[in-house]
């Protein structure tokens, strides 16, 4: 406690239900001190939620571990599989394929990052293969194997990491539960007004459809693309990033789950946009996101229909959305979490990531009890919006841009577009030298570029001139080497459906 | 691209020839060095921050013999005082103050602790600051590393450091020439420097790196234009001058406000180095000399002054030739930072060194980096200045009012409102560096994290307590500065 005991607990109110209310409720639940904090969420059962089949990044487990989430009870109760990386397929151009890792590729040796000992090897003529035989957990998305991460750092079995593909639906009820359980205050009802300080310009109340009115002293807008709070009430300006991610429609279809379960996402590039699959245990998230200026609705359909590996369990489902950011997302007292602040189509995955984020941020930037906001907090929240949705988009444009899909026009178009100088930079630098993005705030790692400019046909001439320290005949038998290494232990792995049959099969499902 | 040239001097020089040679000799990359006359004086001193033991790593530098043959001494950071004592002193370790609770970093909880009255301060958390105030070396064992981090520099007297650096460059390959000065030779196409013009002859090169200094003799002749940091530093000269070795050699430098500007006591096995850091405006060269003599209370000889003109070149790399050390960016003095922005630009050269004829790409990453960068040192070293207490005279008045970036501004800001060091790209500084300074200035946040308000506080006071008693018990088991520095003479 930062005042004295007798200033009132600083009031939260969460607007919304869905994965990002119920991680923000439960988060700031578990990271303050309960009696420094009263945290209410309001949501309505009238409105439905985004959450479709859902696929994460590793970090969620950091996330849940936080909260002291036992991980097998979590992912039977929302119907979880295992995720080690994601298979893109015809993005380089149809038929291509190559997967994004939860993982390292390869190590460095002599100080020199590992790409630079490949791409030399690679460029004096020598058959080392692609980047992806060096990355384990490539090898066992291909051979459909999981097991935990090796705790021994030595072994090629420690190089990975893993995340999950759940109903995000159940996923958003068992942090409900969760949350309730330990005195988060739910309220059902629907917002109709809201009512500003006249003097701040802040919210001091939202009026529910029922007539009763909910006090606060933090507003955490997780209204989804409606941005009731920070778009709505405070009118913070909306930036556009269509001109780089032109696809604004999806489409999403449940089918019946088919074996074997793979224990990876798969995004397939379309004429008119791509389809996403995601593996459940209880059956397999499908979607189309498409772009209207270059698809219609029925041609997006026909498309996901046709691409479903097992009969559809209802109607596809469309949604609409912009890709971009809110300039600013705390404004006054709101601060804007998941979709109310900023919208990136779910190709890496990002959705939960950048919600996790935001509520890390906002528990250490959080006004404190007795204390109002912070303009210098706020500042450095809104800092830190930025650097990570900026850093997604570019890393989002990048699989769009690095495309030879030679003829079909959106592809064209988005190969051929202006792109962010950070973005066009990036690209001209792995071209010239192998060095791929290192940066230390926000996603993705060096690991993630690598498996992006590889896997879409963008390839380096150059490379770090350090790695020319290691003879060249013994850099080969050392790839050579990693090579077997990671095909020999992938082989031993168990099937990912036998795992989670094991460790945390839904009971009905069994 | 094989054939590197380094123009220059002392320390930027070799360092500059010796590393390339020595990290690309295996690509069959060959550098010349082209020697100007050094502007060193035997009062000067090279004073080092934790990260370039990496670079002497490289280099093959043993630091026993650098330590021995330079009559050099280590140090575990910079004690910052007020010579009037009216501000209390403050130390900035080269390491980290304690350790985590309940899986959260100190600091907030040192922050809590003290609205509570803990009378402890942050140094008093960390090794290194301990070490350092008893005189002792810290060298980590395995508890140590756990508990936290424990880093440390050198003070060496230039003069002999660089006679080391240019013996080491020489035997790793590095071809001399000795130049009273060069001329550029460019190439009337691409205005890319083709060789260097010497009294002597010509030595052609594919890469050029200017290592000449704040004059920037190479990359001046491209036309690239210096920035001026004037605004951010109220100090434009500097006077060095030597004292005797102090009785019990001090692990750490010492850096003493007074009504001019600052003293710095930098200690070695040779003798005590002493700057004196002023405005010329305010301050005759003679009043800066009794100002520096006071301040260190030792008889100072060999005294010189030159100009403190902080600054960058707009791009520290243009078209084929480098700008390395203080010809790419002049640092103030305060934090003796010079030798690590010639590493910053060394490691990021090799990092971006060119794979062919067409670097472009390379270039403007290395541009990039290396602006970011020198942008968070000057930051660090503008905040010394913003926010010290040390009274109002002139000079300090001067420090109050100087420039401060959006950069520094968001930082200061954040700090003072929650203890946040807002986390940036490309920062030479570790958070504890930022804690130690804004701390020691008297910047005190208004809170710190809630978060740690979940850690019940019983927990945390056990916490306090066992740091406390294991912070005295290693720094006792470690050798003093004169035991230690006696054992490397054997």
């Amino acid at each position: 406690m930062q005042q004295d005991g007798s200033t009132p607990p600083l009031r939260v109110v969460i607007v919304g239900g869905g994965t990002a209310g119920w991680m923000c409720a439960a988060g700031l639940s578990r990271l303050l001190a309960p009696a420094d904090y009263a945290i209410t969420l309001v949501e309505s059962d009238e409105i439905g939620t985004v959450g479709v089949g859902e696929a994460t990044l590793p970090h969620i487990k950091t996330f849940n571990d936080m909260l002291g989430i036992d991980e097998a009870q979590f992912m039977r109760d929302t119907q979880g599989s295992f995720k080690l990386g994601i298979e893109f397929v015809g993005w380089d151009r149809p038929g291509s394929r190559y997967i994004h890792p939860f993982g390292t590729f390869g190590e460095p040796w002599a100080g020199v990052d590992f790409q630079h000992h490949w791409t030399r090897a690679t460029l004096a003529g020598r058959d080392v293969g692609s980047l992806q035989a060096y990355s384990y957990a490539v090898a066992a998305c291909r051979a459909g194997g999981f097991e935990f991460p090796n705790e021994d750092l030595k072994s090629i079995r420690s190089t990975y990491a893993y995340a999950y593909h759940f109903d995000a639906g159940l996923y958003a009820n068992f942090l409900r539960s969760w949350s309730t359980a330990r005195g988060i205050e739910r309220i059902e009802g629907q917002v109709v007004h809201v009512v500003r300080d006249p003097g701040s310009g802040h919210v001091a109340a939202l009026t529910l459809k029922s007539g009763a009115r909910v006090e606060g002293d933090l507003f955490v807008d997780c209204s989804g693309f409606r941005s009731l709070l920070v778009g709505g009430t405070m009118g913070v300006a909306w930036h556009d990033w269509s001109e780089w991610l032109p696809c604004d429609r999806a489409l999403a279809v449940p089918c019946e789950r088919v074996e074997p379960l793979t224990p990876y996402t798969r995004a397939t590039a379309q004429t008119g946009g791509w389809t996403w699959r995601i593996p459940l245990q209880h059956r397999t998230g499908n979607g189309h996101v498409f772009s209207s200026r270059f698809c219609s609705e029925e041609q997006a359909r026909d498309t996901l229909l046709g691409a479903l590996d097992a009969p559809a369990l209802a109607e596809p489902r469309l949604l609409r959305f912009q890709a971009g950011r809110r300039a600013r997302a705390w404004e006054g007292n709101c601060v804007a979490i998941g979709l109310a602040g900023g919208f990136l189509e779910p190709l890496e995955s990002t959705s939960i990531f950048l919600i996790q984020a935001a509520v890390t941020d906002l528990a250490n930037l959080m006004p404190v009890r007795g204390g109002g906001v912070d303009p210098r907090l706020a500042a450095e929240f809104n800092r830190l919006f930025e650097i990570h949705y900026d850093r997604t988009r570019d890393f989002i444009v990048l699989h769009y841009t690095a495309n030879r899909r030679v003829g079909e026009p959106l592809w064209d178009h988005v190969r051929g577009m202006a792109l962010p100088d950070s973005l066009a930079h990036k690209i001209a630098l792995f071209e010239a030298s192998a060095a791929a993005p290192d940066y230390k705030l926000g996603l993705f790692s060096r690991d993630s570029w690598l498996a992006v400019f590889e896997g879409q046909g963008v390839l380096p001439r150059g490379y770090n001139r350090l790695a020319d320290r290691i003879p060249l005949a013994e850099t080969e038998a050392k790839l050579g080497d990693l090579r077997a290494r990671i095909a020999t232990n992938a082989a031993e792995m168990s099937p990912h459906a036998g795992f989670i049959a094991t460790y945390c099969a839904r009971a009905s499902a069994a | 691209m094989t054939r590197v040239v380094v123009l220059g001097r002392d320390a930027a020089l070799w360092l500059a020839a010796g590393v390339i040679q020595k990290a690309l000799q295996a690509s069959g990359i060959t550098v010349t060095a082209v020697e100007m006359a050094s502007a060193l004086g035997p009062a000067d001193a090279c004073t080092t921050l934790p990260p370039l033991e990496a670079l002497h790593n490289q280099l093959r530098v043993d630091e026993a013999v650098l330590i021995r043959t330079t009559r050099g001494g280590f140090t575990l950071g910079q004690n910052f005082a007020d010579a009037s004592g009216a501000t209390p002193a403050f130390l900035h370790a080269y390491g980290s103050a304690g350790t985590a609770i309940d899986g959260k970093d100190f600091f907030a909880y040192w922050l809590k602790a003290r609205r509570f009255g803990l009378p402890a301060g942050l140094e008093d958390f960390s090794l290194t600051a301990a070490a350092a105030r008893h005189g002792r070396l810290m060298l980590p064992d395995d508890e140590s590393e756990i508990y936290g981090r424990c880093d440390y520099g050198y003070h060496l007297p230039a003069q002999a450091y660089v006679r080391s650096l240019r013996a080491l460059a020489i035997y790793h390959g590095v071809t001399v020439h000795a130049a009273e000065g060069a001329d550029a030779i460019l190439d009337p196409e691409t205005g890319a420097i083709t060789a260097l013009q010497l009294d002597g002859g010509r030595i052609e090169g594919d890469l050029f790196i200017d290592a000449t200094g704040p004059r920037g003799e190479l990359i001046a002749a491209l036309g690239v234009r210096r920035e001026s940091w004037r605004a951010y530093f109220p100090a434009d000269r500097m006077l060095a001058a030597a004292g005797p070795r102090l009785a019990a050699i001090p692990v750490y430098a010492e850096v003493r406000a007074s009504e001019t500007g600052w003293t710095g006591l930098f200690p070695t096995q040779a003798q005590t180095h002493v700057t004196h850091a002023y405005a010329s405006a305010l301050t005759s060269d003679e009043e800066a000399f009794r100002a520096a003599t006071a301040a260190g209370g030792i008889a100072l000889t060999g005294a010189g002054v030159r100009a403190s003109d902080p600054g960058r070149r707009a791009l520290a790399w243009e078209r084929n030739c480098i700008a390395i050390g203080e010809a790419a960016c002049a640092f103030d003095p305060v934090h003796g930072v010079d030798l690590h922005a010639i590493q910053l630009g060394l490691v990021h050269l090799l990092a971006c060194f060119p794979a062919s004829r067409n670097f472009a790409a390379e270039r403007a990453e290395y541009n990039r980096v290396i602006h970011s960068a020198f942008e968070r040192i000057r930051d660090f070293q503008s905040a010394h200045y913003v926010l010290n207490r040390y009274g109002r005279s002139p000079f300090w008045t001067r420090a109050l009012q100087a420039q401060v970036s959006p950069d520094l501004a968001h930082r200061i800001a954040t700090f003072a409102a929650r203890g946040d060091v807002a986390p940036m790209e490309d920062e030479s500084f570790s958070p504890d560096s930022w804690r130690a300074l804004l701390i020691g200035h008297g910047l005190i946040p208004d809170s710190y994290l809630p978060t740690a308000d979940r850690t019940p506080p019983e927990q945390m006071k056990a916490q306090f307590q066992r740091m406390l008693g294991f912070v005295k018990q290693q720094v006792l088991k470690q050798p003093t500065h004169d035991a230690y520095l006696a054992e490397l003479d054997g």
